[in-house]
């Protein structure tokens, strides 16, 4: 069967300017139980990569620049 | 590298002592294991990271069944919980807990993890249940993982983060031999060869669908996919009692707890759409779930949270915990709807099935040393048959796991496995990334979940679980021939799905067994409305045999705290409606 | 195939990181010093309290919070001062999670700051140190100016449990400020001298509610709480409903019987909760006078209320035939 790809807009959002993902920083990545974040090859900075996201919150909270914002996922809220 | 690139690897290490799931029993157990024998090998292995893993990976706001001298006793908690549980208890595990837990308790505070004190620095103990004390807050909960992980660090335990173990192996003799697990990052396949493994892998907590339609809202951490009862039931152990589901209050939608035992103890009650309480039942229990149910269903339907009686002060006291702690997004739930807990009161729900022996029953069998029916497997917490374990539960029975488990790995040696099963293993595991064309795991995992939600959910019909094991056998045909995984991280959720097709059929089967209502909403069978002592007063344990499903009864073991017979009907009696 | 273990770092590479010219690339060297688990990390991240970059000195406030003893404390010490709230605000939470009791050591001469929030965190980690010399501090920081220093002093004198101290927590009750008041009525709980209970006694008749409310509830386990009697039975009047429940409970437990007619007139309260806990306390006292109260609400629309009563009218019953 062929494949399409299904749009959603993502809860976790990363502030580039703060983050320090290219200092070499995995905090946020490293810390989500659902493993959902990952560092982009082309900006060097934290981003959603999959929408499965518990709003748990590590990784806001363990962010060392406060870059990371969870929100409700859309269809909870 | 590409994102989440498939390698192709096997590698493979040896320990004394495996523990699998690095949430909150798993690092007890290690820290507990390393601690009994510091020379052996301890290998603590997470399907994440332990830094932030399991249920309670933003901390817990309270110990929901803290056993404190001075405030309740171990004969009156295990009176408490084998009432609760209609009887079903063997009550060995749950008194070993109850003496041990205010031990647990004081090495937690010693490692900084802050329970509520008064000004006398004593704990600050709460009452909620009618007849115990059990309930201890912790406002500053928030840092219980990172406080325990900085134990394993000092420990020196080996931590093995986003490795998830796929099937157990056991040796010749029967004995287990160690386990395998394959990166969720790179599709590398690890074996693990060990003298004792503690499966400490939490609730099948991804089953019932929620009903926002998000798969990922569950109420359990939806990396509990209930790997762990699929790992023990495929290599043979029996389970016990999991037509006991698991299914929680909740604020609707957010399908996060509410908090009852938070906010209980200043005065917050559950009510329906009059104001008025209507909850009979007394301990956290099916029965009391099914009170629940039945008055959503009624006319008396919403049911809420009632706060807006307390004053603004008290009100400001309980938002701090509930804002900050197990679940934090609480707070930016309720300002998105722009619910004010002064204003309105919070509207509640129930959740999804699942398994989990935390807030029920159902769980991997196991005795008052983890034992389960594998010689060398333990196992503990959530996923383990002692009843109602909550949080401090798991840490309990984890540290009893891992003791046990270190002196059988230093009498013991390593048992002799049958590599064609590694193979074999090897060979299911990557098949998923083999076909060329097929169905993705999101919508196999969406259907099976959305089939639960149709067919196994309680009330429970016996025509339609029948229809329920159909269209389960329909998609697990489809997850078995057709399903694909691209990259690693679509492989993790392939795995995941399979766990949740395991445990959704195993719901099915425990459930049809019992021919009885037992444990209010939990095992509520509309075609067999009665409670039936005369033939099911006892256990159900589930085990693979020549392959196949099958169920068998187990007696309760004699109580060692006697109930009375009027203490048996306390709770019925209490129940009794209100004539007028 | 990599190494499936989390490393245990070599500390020295560690360190050269921690030189690093960018800011960000020092925070994660401090990351993952914290990580390591090892109590050599201390002197390293020892050094960083004097970071140009708030944030880095922020990210080795957390990190020092991964480690206890006087080496992290006299680290933890030098931040808590930081001029940078975030800096200062993570030390002093750090802090508090400190449990040797040896970490006091650098912890104390910060009791008299010139800053209150240093002097409150300073006190706020002695609290659970249990040190005795912090005692002499911890009075003297009673007459602090700022409200919040005099109510982690009180906890540290609580925690301490020392009877010498019951003048000063005394003197406390009487403070301008009503969470001082309610923190040293707290405190007195612990005292087996009278005027400890009587200095508690006093407080249910404070002007703040929640003071009268938690005196009410410590009455319930002092010693000498059953001297209160008629003062808690007095609080059954109280117009908040929150003190009178505490004083409910408190006389239920403390089985006074010549409280059950007052309860009693408890039961017909709008509250609920008040409702409940006066028919639970009914059960708890058991003497039959207090069947007429309870009779009537058997059948009460209220679970909670309906199930205490019938609870309370049980034990009532039980109470009259063994005769105790």
């Amino acid at each position: 069967m062929p494949l399409a790809s299904y749009e959603t807009s993502v809860p976790v959002v990363v502030d580039d300017a703060k983050c320090i993902a290219d200092k070499g920083c995995t905090v946020c990545v490293d810390v989500c139980p659902l493993d959902v974040l990952r560092i982009s090859d082309l900006t060097g900075k934290a981003f959603m990569a999959y929408d499965e996201c518990w709003y748990c919150m590590p990784c806001e909270a363990d962010c060392p620049t406060g870059a990371v914002t969870v929100n409700i996922p859309y269809l909870l809220r | 590298m590409a994102m989440d690139q498939i390698l192709d690897g096997l590698s493979e290490v040896s320990c004394d002592v495996l523990v699998i799931g690095g949430g909150t029993a798993g690092p007890m157990a290690a820290l507990k294991a390393k601690l009994k024998n510091p020379k052996a090998n301890v290998v603590l292995l997470e399907k994440a990271n332990v830094k932030r893993s399991g249920a309670i990976s933003m901390g817990m706001d309270g110990l929901n069944n803290a056993v404190i001298p001075g405030y309740a006793t171990p004969e009156q908690y295990t009176k408490e919980i084998t009432i609760a549980n209609d009887g079903i208890v063997d009550q060995k595990a749950v008194y070993k807990y109850a003496e041990q837990c205010y031990s647990i308790i004081e090495e937690l505070d010693s490692f900084g993890i802050r329970f509520l004190k008064n000004e006398n620095g004593d704990y600050a103990v709460k009452k909620v249940h009618h007849i115990g004390t059990y309930v201890l807050p912790m406002p500053n909960g928030e840092t219980v993982k990172k406080a325990i992980y900085r134990q394993l660090r000092r420990a020196r335990i080996l931590i093995s983060n986003r490795y998830m173990a796929t099937r157990l192996l056991t040796g010749t003799d029967g004995r287990i031999a160690g386990a395998i697990s394959v990166n969720t990052r790179t599709a590398e396949i690890l074996v693990i060869k060990a003298k004792a493994v503690i499966l400490c892998m939490g609730a099948a907590g991804r089953l019932g669908l929620p009903t926002s339609g998000y798969m990922f809202g569950t109420y359990e951490n939806a990396a509990n996919s209930g790997d762990g009862y699929a790992m023990a039931y495929h290599a043979g152990a029996a389970l016990a009692n999991l037509e006991c589901f698991q299914i929680n209050p909740l604020i609707k939608d957010y399908n996060g707890p509410a908090c009852a035992y938070v906010a209980g103890p200043y005065g917050a009650f559950t009510a329906n759409n009059e104001g008025a309480r209507f909850i009979e039942c007394d301990y956290w229990s099916g029965q009391m779930m099914l009170e629940f149910y039945n008055e959503l269903q009624s006319g008396k339907g919403p049911v809420f949270l009632q706060l807006n009686h307390l004053h603004d002060d008290t009100i400001s006291e309980i938002e701090t915990t509930l804002h900050k702690v197990e679940r934090p997004t609480r707070g930016l739930f309720h300002e998105g709807r722009g619910t004010n807990y002064r204003e309105q009161p919070i509207e509640m729900h129930i959740s999804e099935i699942g398994f989990c022996s935390g807030h029920s029953a159902s769980g991997v069998f196991v005795d008052e040393f983890a034992r389960t029916t594998i010689p060398g497997l333990y196992a503990a917490g959530d996923m383990a048959s002692v009843p109602h374990n909550y949080m401090l539960g798991a840490f309990t029975n984890g540290a009893v796991a891992g003791t046990h488990a270190m002196d059988y790995a230093d009498n013991t040696d390593f048992a002799d496995f049958d590599a064609a099963d590694v193979a074999r293993e090897r060979d299911r595991v990557m098949a998923p990334t083999k076909r060329e064309d097929g169905v993705p795991p999101n919508q196999i995992e969406y259907k099976a979940r959305r089939l639960v939600n149709d067919y196994l959910q309680p009330p429970k019909v016996t025509r339609k679980f029948e229809l329920g094991q159909r269209r389960l056998a329909e998609v697990r045909d489809d997850m078995e021939n057709r399903m694909i995984a691209r990259n690693s991280h679509e492989l993790l959720r392939a795995l995941e799905t399979q766990s949740i097709v395991d445990c959704a059929d195993m719901a099915a089967h425990a459930s049809l067994y019992r021919t009885e209502s037992r444990w209010g909403l939990y095992h509520l069978r509309t075609d067999y409305p009665e409670k039936d002592d005369d033939n099911w007063f006892c256990h159900t344990l589930l085990s693979k045999k020549d392959g196949k499903m099958s169920s068998e009864k187990r007696a309760v073991e004699p109580y060692i705290v006697p109930i009375a017979d009027d203490e048996k009907d306390l709770y019925d009696k209490q129940r009794i409606r209100a004539s007028a | 195939m990599s190494d499936p273990f989390e490393a245990y770092d070599d500390l020295d590479e560690l360190d050269d990181r921690l030189n690093a010219a960018d800011a960000g690339e020092r925070r994660v060297a401090i990351i993952e010093l914290a990580n390591s688990g090892d109590p050599g990390a201390v002197v390293h991240l020892d050094r960083m309290t004097a970071d140009p970059d708030p944030g880095v000195r922020q990210q080795a406030a957390l990190a020092l919070g991964e480690f206890d003893g006087p080496d992290a404390a006299a680290a933890l010490a030098k931040l808590v001062v930081d001029p940078e709230q975030p800096v200062a605000h993570a030390a002093a939470d750090a802090m508090a999670e400190l449990k040797d009791p040896a970490s006091a050591d650098p912890i104390l001469p910060l009791v008299s700051h010139s800053h209150a929030f240093v002097r409150m965190a300073a006190l706020r980690a002695l609290k659970e140190l249990r040190r005795k010399d912090s005692l002499k501090p911890a009075l003297d920081a009673l007459r602090d100016v700022d409200a919040s220093v005099r109510v982690q002093a009180i906890g540290v004198i609580g925690f301490l449990k020392l009877e010498e101290s019951i003048p000063a927590l005394t003197s406390a009750t009487a403070d301008v400020d009503p969470h001082v008041r309610r923190a040293a009525v707290s405190a007195l709980a612990f005292s087996h001298l009278k005027p400890a209970a009587e200095s508690i006694t006093r407080a249910l008749a404070d002007s703040d509610w929640m003071v009268r409310e938690i005196a009410a509830e410590t009455l319930g386990t002092n010693t000498n709480g059953l001297q209160a009697a008629d003062a808690l039975i007095k609080a059954l009047a109280d117009e908040f409903w929150q003190v009178r429940l505490k004083a409910v409970r408190s006389l239920g437990k403390m089985k006074v019987t010549k409280a059950v007619v007052p309860i009693g007139g408890c039961i017909g309260h709008a509250q609920a909760n008040l409702r409940k806990e006066a028919a639970a306390a009914l059960g708890e006292i058991a003497m039959p006078e207090g069947r007429k109260f309870l009779e009537p609400i058997v059948d009460d629309a209220d679970p909670e209320v309906r199930k205490n009563a019938r609870w309370a009218l049980q034990r009532i019953a039980a109470n009259s035939a063994t005769g105790s």
